[in-house]
């Protein structure tokens, strides 16, 4: 500053600049600015905010149909372990008959020979024999129907039991 | 983004340009003091001194108050804006004023810090309040001039950039607001 104090002036400046010092704008007034700056600059919203709610209960609904029909259609198309082979596996007096060629291939046979055998119960499980841990370790008895140049055909287990 | 009492004004305002609230909310807190205080004591009215400061921040929040960093400090800019709001506040109640240049007289009529006004009230300081007092009497175009150089420190060549004038008026005018301040003052001694 260059204005030289003779008129004793400065001494009362610095009392008023003291004084208000202690003054500021009152607290409404950052309280409207920053909801103005709010108008201003809205908030990004999120892309999934963007989304209106009628949508999202169409996107769900939606989601729950696919969801349904697709549980719907494994389950109707899922392999039953019974059901292996079933077009080879059949009845025959009690015991289970298990085709191991094609029936035309069996039916051709010429010559073919009964052999009886015993076969292990965990190899037919996929077969569709009923396997639980107290007959896992029995053998089933089988006769295994046998082509004339030793090829297995078929399979009649005695007792699947 | 950050805002610490280091960054600058312009990053500041780079920053609230790109919407961040807390910049904004930082260059409110750091300029509003001196330009609440300013239109206080130049316009006498704390209901009027707040919506100075409401619309200077509103201004340059919407772009209507262009700062450009190349021209100065954005504190001498809130002031000059200040200003030009108190000037066309005052125009519907502008008086002739006493204090015209090479005029000694200095008869103004005072300002209404009344009760509208806590600058007063809060002012127990019996110097304060006197030269506070003192300062309300003098010209509108004075008195700008002495709160921004005496309350403000702001350099002359901001001041006349401030009020639009050059530095010798600038100079002038404040050797004789301060004349007439100690004049009216010495005879409540």
């Amino acid at each position: 500053m260059d204005i030289h104090d003779e008129d004793g002036l400065s001494a009362r400046f610095d009392a008023l600049r003291t004084e208000m010092d202690k003054l500021n704008a009152p607290r409404g007034v950052e309280k409207e600015l920053m909801q103005a700056f709010a108008r201003q600059f809205p908030r990004k919203r999120r892309w999934f905010e963007r989304i209106p709610a009628q949508a999202w209960a169409w996107t769900g609904s939606l989601s729950t149909i696919a969801a349904a029909v697709l549980v719907f259609a494994l389950t109707a198309h899922a392999p039953h372990p019974g059901e292996i082979g079933r077009s080879v596996v059949a009845r025959d007096h009690g015991g289970l008959f298990i085709a191991l060629d094609s029936l035309e291939r069996i039916e051709r046979e010429p010559n073919p020979r009964l052999v009886e055998t015993e076969v292990p119960r965990t190899s037919l499980a996929q077969l569709g024999v009923p396997l639980t841990p107290e007959n896992a370790g029995k053998p089933v008895k089988a006769e295994m129907l046998v082509a004339a140049d030793g090829q297995p055909l078929a399979l009649r287990l005695s007792s699947t039991h | 983004m950050t805002t610490s009492p280091s960054t600058t004004d312009t990053d500041l305002l780079r920053q609230m340009r790109s919407g961040a609230a807390d910049a904004f909310a930082a260059l409110y807190r750091r300029h509003q003091g001196p330009l609440y205080r300013f239109a206080l004591l130049r316009c006498g009215s704390a209901a009027i001194a707040a919506d100075v400061v409401q619309e200077v921040f509103m201004g340059l929040l919407t772009g209507r108050f262009a700062f450009d960093p190349l021209r100065g400090q954005l504190h001498a800019f809130l002031f000059g804006v200040a200003r030009n709001l108190i000037l066309k506040l005052d125009a519907p109640r502008q008086q002739p004023v006493a204090l015209a240049d090479g005029d000694e007289d200095d008869d103004a009529p005072e300002l209404p810090a009344d009760d509208a006004c806590p600058l007063a009230r809060v002012l127990h300081n019996e110097a304060a309040e006197e030269v506070r007092r003192a300062l309300s009497l003098l010209a509108p175009h004075y008195r700008d001039v002495v709160i921004l150089y005496e309350m403000h420190e702001l350099s002359y060549a901001e001041i006349a950039d401030i009020c639009q004038v050059d530095i010798g008026t600038v100079r002038s005018r404040l050797s004789r607001a301060r004349a007439a301040l100690a004049k009216r003052l010495a005879a409540h001694v």
